[in-house]
């Protein structure tokens, strides 16, 4: 068990470590540097040269590498060319407002989508099944910002209970930001849950009919205990890796729905600066975004271990 | 007495495409406490449905379209759920047909016991399904223990509540013999200790004749024959339950039963193997290792053309991992393999085309190493067309048809799909796969473990037809006994990957000289409930082979390991 941990633990660190001079190498690879950026089209070649002294561009990509990786393990990402403003700090304030988006949507979509896709799975081929199954289905097919757009029609327009954007920039707090989260959440959850829910769906249907859940029941045990002691942990499993990727998904889906929101979130930040060009924020955000992608699938797989006890008890001798 | 459980002319069906398609038809059965009734019947005959129907369990789409279930006084399918749940571990239990999967995989032993009811603490009730330490195993889970502790535990969780009624599906399908007969005679005791009416299903007529008192025979859902179980073994009245008798291998049959219409039994003798036939594959001192574990440990044998050379042994004993080292899929770590076309030690994809064409094997499972979305007919073909043997596509299709023909199956079948088939017709297929590059040497891993008595019987006549046509050499794998004695010419039996005892057919059933094989027999059930059966004096023993030689010679090519009882140190070896 604890080899297990360990190994999975060292090829995670070995895949961010990859992720991150990937990212490093994309944004070498594209046209112009920051230099360009900075001085503009019309700069003369002197400058540009000067100023790529100054910033250290001229030494060779393995040494900045190292230097930006080196500053990013501290927390420091370089300086913004927009705002002039390091990097870090502010990647950490659009984040912090997202993740407040972010565990809104995973509280709802990961606790809602379990309970709906384990009763479709357990009335499978009966009227809750058939409900659950086609909503979630047309969740899985409407595109977030159509399905943000009708919210935001039904829950601010016609109903005006919420706002439908968001006047604060990223600076605001909690406070300010809490009531406008809940859209943007409910529509987040609803794409993300649909996907969930259909795999829970599928996963308990097995369980069930595999055989020793009939054991369970001959045993005369009652419906709840037999869901919840005998099916439920075996069901979990598949559904635990759908949902990290899904988690790990949000980092992408938030973008298109904090712009429909006007949301100051990551999103928001991801986009202005590729309109920008500010290459060292876009750099930290692809860092981050592997971060979570990493740490979701590595949360999945340890989740995975506590649940299965092949997989615990590996290495326990007969 | 009253009866326990009285079935009264009871009718299920399940829906298909709009149909109902009955599986039981009119089924009335008593059981009275402290007897056991056997449903007996090959797959497809409703024997499960029945029993499952005793503990008021239908399969998904399925439902009782007339009659009536009563166990202990009580209407089972008109109790209200919360009734239905009391008396299932309660006054009706089941032990299911694979422990392995009948238990909860991320649940400990100990709390699927517990939960299943009664006052007994869990680690008597593992102590009385005699398991070692059973303060420690009930912290473990399923997939730590072996078979056979599996099904013990099963045995555990259904006797749990102290129920009136067990019903015991399968219980020992999937075991090795001595482990079944371990496992019956635990059931059997245990009926006797807490009195219970058992109801035993079973496609296994020595079991049903070990454990049962009466014997009730079904096909396609209706009994055909209902009997005390002396009277069912010894005079069979209706013509299928003669047939289902007389089609199971006997340990004392000197060759295959042949079994007509009538159920009327003739054994053919043996074909004799040409005293000169060449050798086609040899082996000598074979290791293999799977990691650090070794699974065959120096074994050497050889196969002339046209003789049947059987392995036996439980599982664990190698003789798989032997058949598919010799079939090319798997490496040896050590020792020769030698055919005439070449070296058998390489694995299959570096053997050159000429020698993978005649060494084939033939696989346990048909179902599953066909491929179900080609057509059999492609299945059998494809071979043909790959080793060269046909020209093209048409000449390929018409030697497809003619093979299939020749496992004595219609040509007209080659268009059809592998789930179209029955599990006989499916491992025929596999038969005609394995014979189109026209082998000498045929590997038949337990070609008919997974299939029904009187199936079981055709195929074996079928191989044994195709041995004597096509002069092949074949190995023969398998764990029963009483199917080696009717095929093979020799029998090697193998103990954790070594050769115990060696020798022709007759002479090592007649006379088996290592106690393991003795073993192997005493475990082996007739059906024949008066059978003496072998007596178990076999001493416990230990492996002696040494440096004064490892083999007792019987002459004629009989020899055993030498071996020595554990209590006397100083023994001259086989007794």
């Amino acid at each position: 068990m604890l080899s297990f941990t360990l190994r999975r633990l060292a090829s995670a660190v070995g895949t961010l470590f990859l992720s991150s001079v990937l990212v490093f190498l994309a944004v070498q690879a594209l046209p112009g540097d920051v230099a360009t950026q900075i001085l503009g089209k019309d700069a003369t070649p002197d400058a540009v040269a000067a100023l790529r002294q100054q910033l250290g561009l001229d030494r060779p990509a393995w040494e900045r590498y190292v230097d930006w990786i080196k500053g990013a393990l501290h927390g420091d990402f370089g300086t913004s060319l927009v705002s002039g403003k390091g990097v870090g700090g502010e990647v950490a304030q659009y984040l912090g407002n997202s993740a407040l988006i972010a565990f809104v949507t995973v509280l709802f979509a990961v606790t809602g989508s379990l309970v709906l896709g384990v009763l479709a799975g357990l009335y499978r081929d009966r009227w809750p099944d058939h409900l659950i199954s086609t909503v979630s289905l047309v969740g899985m097919s409407v595109p977030e910002f159509v399905v943000a757009t009708v919210l935001v029609l039904c829950f601010s327009v016609a109903l005006p209970w919420f706002p439908a954007v968001v006047l604060y920039g990223p600076e605001a707090g909690v406070g300010q930001l809490l009531p406008a989260v809940w859209l943007p959440a409910l529509a987040l959850a609803v794409v993300m849950a649909a996907y969930i829910v259909r795999m829970a769906r599928t996963s308990v249907i097995d369980v069930m009919a595999g055989e020793f859940v009939t054991t369970a029941r001959l045993k005369g045990l009652s419906t709840w205990r037999i869901v919840t002691r005998h099916a439920l942990p075996s069901a979990l499993l598949p559904t635990l890796h759908v949902i990290a990727l899904n988690v790990a998904w949000l980092a992408g889906g938030v973008a298109v729905v904090e712009n429909v929101f006007n949301y100051p979130g990551i999103g928001k930040l991801m986009l202005s600066s590729v309109q920008n060009r500010d290459l060292p924020v876009i750099q930290a955000i692809a860092l981050v975004s592997a971060v979570i992608y990493v740490v979701c699938n590595l949360a999945a797989d340890l989740g995975a271990m506590a649940l299965n006890p092949r997989l615990r008890t590996r290495g326990r001798t007969r | 007495m009253t009866s326990v459980v009285s079935v009264d002319s009871l009718c299920v069906a399940y829906r298909s495409g709009g149909r109902e398609v009955p599986v039981v038809r009119e089924v009335s059965l008593e059981v009275a406490p402290g007897r056991t009734l056997a449903l007996v019947g090959e797959s497809g005959s409703g024997k499960s449905t029945v029993a499952a129907t005793l503990l008021g369990h239908l399969r998904h789409g399925s439902r009782v379209t007339g009659g009536r279930v009563h166990v202990d006084g009580r209407d089972v399918f008109a109790l209200p759920a919360r009734e239905l749940r009391q008396l299932r571990g309660g006054t009706v239990a089941m032990v299911a047909q694979n422990a392995g999967q009948a238990l909860t995989p991320t649940m400990r032993i100990g709390r699927q016991i517990a939960e299943a009811g009664g006052e007994m603490p869990v680690v008597d009730l593992l102590d009385q399904v005699r398991l070692p330490r059973p303060a420690e195993l009930a912290r473990r889970y399923p997939h730590e223990l072996s078979g056979g502790q599996q099904q013990r535990v099963a045995i555990a969780m259904a006797i749990a509540a102290r129920p009136k009624v067990l019903v015991l599906d399968e219980p020992t399908t999937g075991l090795d013999v001595i482990t079944q007969r371990g496992v019956l005679d635990l059931i059997a005791a245990l009926r006797d200790e807490l009195g219970l009416a058992a109801v035993l299903v079973s496609h296994d007529l020595g079991v049903v004749a070990h454990l049962a008192d009466e014997v009730c025979v079904l096909n396609a859902g209706r009994v055909v024959e209902a009997a005390a179980t002396r009277r069912l073994f010894t005079a069979p009245q209706d013509p299928y339950t003669k047939r289902l008798l007389a089609s199971v291998p006997r340990l004392d049959d000197p060759g295959l039963a042949v079994v007509n219409e009538a159920g009327e039994r003739t054994v053919r003798a043996r074909a004799a193997v040409p005293d000169g036939a060449p050798v086609a594959v040899a082996a000598s001192d074979v290791t293999v290792d799977y990691g650090s574990a070794r699974a065959v440990h120096g074994v050497s044998f050889a196969v002339r053309r046209g003789e049947v050379l059987a392995l036996v042994g439980e599982s664990g004993s190698g003789k798989s991992t032997l058949a598919w080292t010799l079939a090319g899929l798997r490496t040896p770590s050590g020792g020769t393999m030698s055919h005439e076309a070449g070296d058998l030690g390489r694995p299959a994809p570096k053997r050159p085309l000429a020698l993978r064409r005649r060494v084939q094997l033939v696989f346990q499972n048909a179902d599953t190493s066909l491929n179900p979305r080609r057509s059999v007919g492609d299945a059998v073909s494809r071979p043909l067309r790959f080793f060269g043997t046909a020209t093209g596509r048409t000449d390929a299709d018409e030697q497809a048809r003619r093979l299939i023909s020749d496992v004595r199956l219609d040509p007209a079948l080659a268009d059809r799909l592998p789930a179209q088939l029955s599990g006989g017709q499916r491992q025929r297929i596999g038969i005609a796969r394995a014979l189109a590059g026209e082998p000498d040497v045929l590997i038949a891993d337990e070609i008919t473990t997974a299939l029904d008595v009187s199936v079981q019987a055709e195929v074996l006549r079928l191989l044994d037809d195709l041995r004597r046509e096509r002069d092949l050499a074949c190995l023969f794998i398998s764990h029963d006994l009483a199917v080696v004695r009717g095929v093979a010419d020799r029998v090697v039996v193998l103990r954790r990957g070594v050769v115990v005892e060696e020798g022709p057919t007759e002479a090592v059933f007649g006379a088996p000289g290592h106690p393991y094989t003795r073993r192997l027999m005493a475990a082996a059930l007739e059906p024949d409930p008066d059978a003496p059966g072998l007596p178990e004096d076999t001493p416990e023993w230990v492996d002696a082979a040494g440096t004064d030689g490892i083999w007792t010679d019987l002459g004629d090519g009989h020899r055993v390991r030498h071996w020595q009882p554990v209590n006397t140190p100083v023994a001259e070896g086989v007794s």
